[in-house]
């Protein structure tokens, strides 16, 4: 007997589940081992000048770093699911330290998404319309330069336009700025700075998807029943390319959140930037790993999704 | 992909945007696409060598306007930012161009191995999953902080091992119709040793492919060297470096923004000219938007 098709698709999108968890754990793996086998520890890092031998030691087990590296990794894996990052290297819980920053890295790299999405759509719509026309040519070229520039590059050409030539935005927030960010326009440069090279990289792929698209038999069929463009590319060009786009989407959401540490940097954004800038000069391990862990999860969500649209509008492989 | 994050751009790959343009674009027209790259790469290492003033005493005025000692002003110390600006570009570049040998190097030889070995195939994915979880950003970090003094030697050894899982796949996705061809099956057939299978056999049905790559990993390779200078990672003050520059003047962007812009344009000319010359070494075969993960 058959089994109904959401058993099917309820199996798959556990499995997806499962192995997107999977990968995630093994990459925590991974990165404890990396920064622990590698070295130089958190107690001597953090060390203040004149400390003896003596406190060196009883900071380094004060702080757990005497014990074997595998009880070490087990304990801090099976806390994991509890919210408990472990302990930083000066004594704070991890997690508290993340709880502020990583909400705003996230708003911003979700601002950042949500507005490259929209921007490639729109872009990408509109020159796969018009086939090798001229904006077609225009808009290529220009999302190919867009993604290959760094963010920090654009963060800076944005931040001479806009704030020191034109005058529209308080260039302050580069430096000296804290705590939340404070206004729209603070929020603005960074998010900006973040999405245009998106844009670029997303625009390539939904006009290539919707190219695709368009050498289907029942768009020709459409277009030849003489439908309007608009009803084509809604009903008959987008549905199909969803799980490219998709896909594209869900690649940005790393270069997102890997851009975003440096954007922060730059503007002084109260992010994960900050924290991390902070970590890298403590060495300190629990910190970056918990970032690690954090932006990991995240993206595992957004690809996690990608693969739900893909087996919604593909159909379930079985 | 990401990065590779990664800042990836290996999907680009998988990017039929612009397969109209292809038939249009002769032999010659590429070569002109990939000559800006070239010659800015030739201005960065020869750069040092036109600077006019020492890169580390100070001339000017910290943060000095544009005057007749210093073309560009001065920067945080007072040094000339334009002896600095023609000595920063060189150890970019160059560290960007063994990243990209090295990534291209060791993925053609897996990638090959991967289209061959089916069974290694399948840990190159794996990986390759595993990798798209790490933005690039964060990998580098991760690893410049264990490795405490290794400087740009730490950044390079970072971006490549970063670097290899896409780029196998990639190599390996092109690999792969080749390796079940028929005059590949004969000469397995015939005994040929796996080492010949790859470099005799498969590699030179490659060339277009590995040309592109090449020029994408660069591409790649000056976004991640100059991030990570940018974040103090690799060249440490007082090295003359473009992306170091940008971080240190920045604090004194509104009083002498050139400081900023000029290296700022320096890394986003580079980045772009290098991507011209990528794309225009790009094989326009058979391309296809379903993007792996």
């Amino acid at each position: 007997m058959e089994k109904p098709r959401f058993v099917l698709v309820a199996g798959h999108v556990a499995w997806s589940a499962l192995r997107r968890l999977a990968v995630l754990a093994v990459l925590l793996g991974v990165v404890f081992a990396a920064v622990e086998l590698l070295p130089g520890d958190a107690a001597s890092s953090t060390s203040e000048r004149g400390e003896s031998a003596a406190d060196l030691a009883a900071r380094r087990t004060a702080l757990g770093l005497d014990r074997p590296l595998a009880e070490r990794f087990w304990d801090w894996m099976t806390a994991l699911p509890t919210g408990d990052l472990g302990t930083s290297a000066r004594g704070e819980p991890v997690t508290r330290l993340l709880a502020g920053p990583f909400p705003n890295t996230l708003l911003l790299g979700s601002l950042a998404l949500a507005v490259s999405v929209a921007g490639a759509l729109a872009l990408g719509s509109w020159a796969a319309l018009r086939p090798g026309g001229r904006a077609d040519r225009v808009i290529g070229v220009v999302a190919t330069m867009a993604f290959a520039l760094p963010e920090f590059v654009v963060a800076i050409a944005l931040l001479l336009v806009l704030s020191l030539w034109l005058g529209w935005l308080p260039a302050v927030t580069l430096i000296g700025a804290d705590g939340a960010p404070a206004s729209p326009g603070m929020l603005l440069l960074p998010l900006l700075a973040l999405a245009i090279p998106q844009i670029g990289w997303n625009t390539r792929i939904v006009r290539a998807a919707l190219a695709d698209q368009a050498a289907l038999p029942h768009v020709s069929a459409a277009i030849l029943d003489g439908l309007p463009r608009h009803r084509i590319l809604t009903h008959h060009l987008l549905p199909g390319a969803l799980p490219a786009v998709a896909v594209g989407v869900a690649t940005s959401a790393g270069m997102l959140l890997g851009g975003a540490v440096v954007v922060e940097t730059l503007f002084n954004y109260p992010g994960v930037g900050a924290v991390l800038a902070g970590a890298i000069a403590d060495r300190d391990t629990p910190v970056v790993a918990g970032v690690v862990a954090a932006t990991g999860s995240a993206i595992s969500v957004v690809l996690l999704l990608a693969d739900l649209v893909r087996a919604r509008s593909v159909g379930v492989r079985l | 992909m990401t990065t590779d994050s990664p800042h990836s751009d290996d999907q680009r790959w998988l990017d039929g945007a612009d397969k109209m343009i292809a038939s249009a674009r002769s032999r010659p027209s590429r070569a002109l696409r990939a000559a800006p790259a070239l010659v800015l790469i030739l201005f960065a290492l020869a750069g040092p060598l036109l600077a006019p003033h020492p890169i580390d005493q100070p001339l000017v005025a910290p943060y000095a306007t544009p005057d007749a000692t210093a073309v560009l002003g001065g920067d945080l110390l007072g040094r000339d930012v334009l002896s600095r600006f023609l000595a920063g570009g060189g150890p970019l570049v160059l560290n960007a161009l063994a990243i990209a040998a090295l990534v291209t190097g060791a993925a053609t030889l897996l990638g090959i191995l991967a289209a061959l070995r089916p069974g290694l195939g399948r840990w190159v994915e794996r990986t390759a999953d595993l990798a798209i979880l790490v933005p690039a950003v964060l990998g580098i970090v991760l690893v410049a902080l264990a490795w405490q003094d290794g400087g740009r030697l730490a950044i390079a050894a970072a971006a490549t091992v970063l670097g290899i899982p896409y780029a196998t796949r990639v190599v390996a996705a092109a690999a792969a119709p080749i390796a079940v061809s028929g005059y590949i099956e004969t000469a397995a057939a015939s005994g040929e040793r796996l080492w010949y299978l790859i470099v005799r056999e498969v590699l030179p049905n490659l060339r277009a492919t590995l040309l592109a790559l090449f020029g994408l990993r660069f591409v790649e390779a000056v976004y991640v060297v100059s991030v990570a200078a940018f974040l103090q990672l690799g060249p440490q003050p007082p090295t003359a470096d473009w992306a170091l520059m940008i971080r240190e003047n920045s604090p004194g962007i509104m009083l002498n923004p050139l400081a900023v812009a000029i290296p700022a344009l320096a890394v986003g000319v580079l980045a772009l000219s290098v991507n011209l010359a990528a794309d225009a070494l790009m094989p326009k075969t058979g391309t296809t938007t379903e993007v792996p993960l």
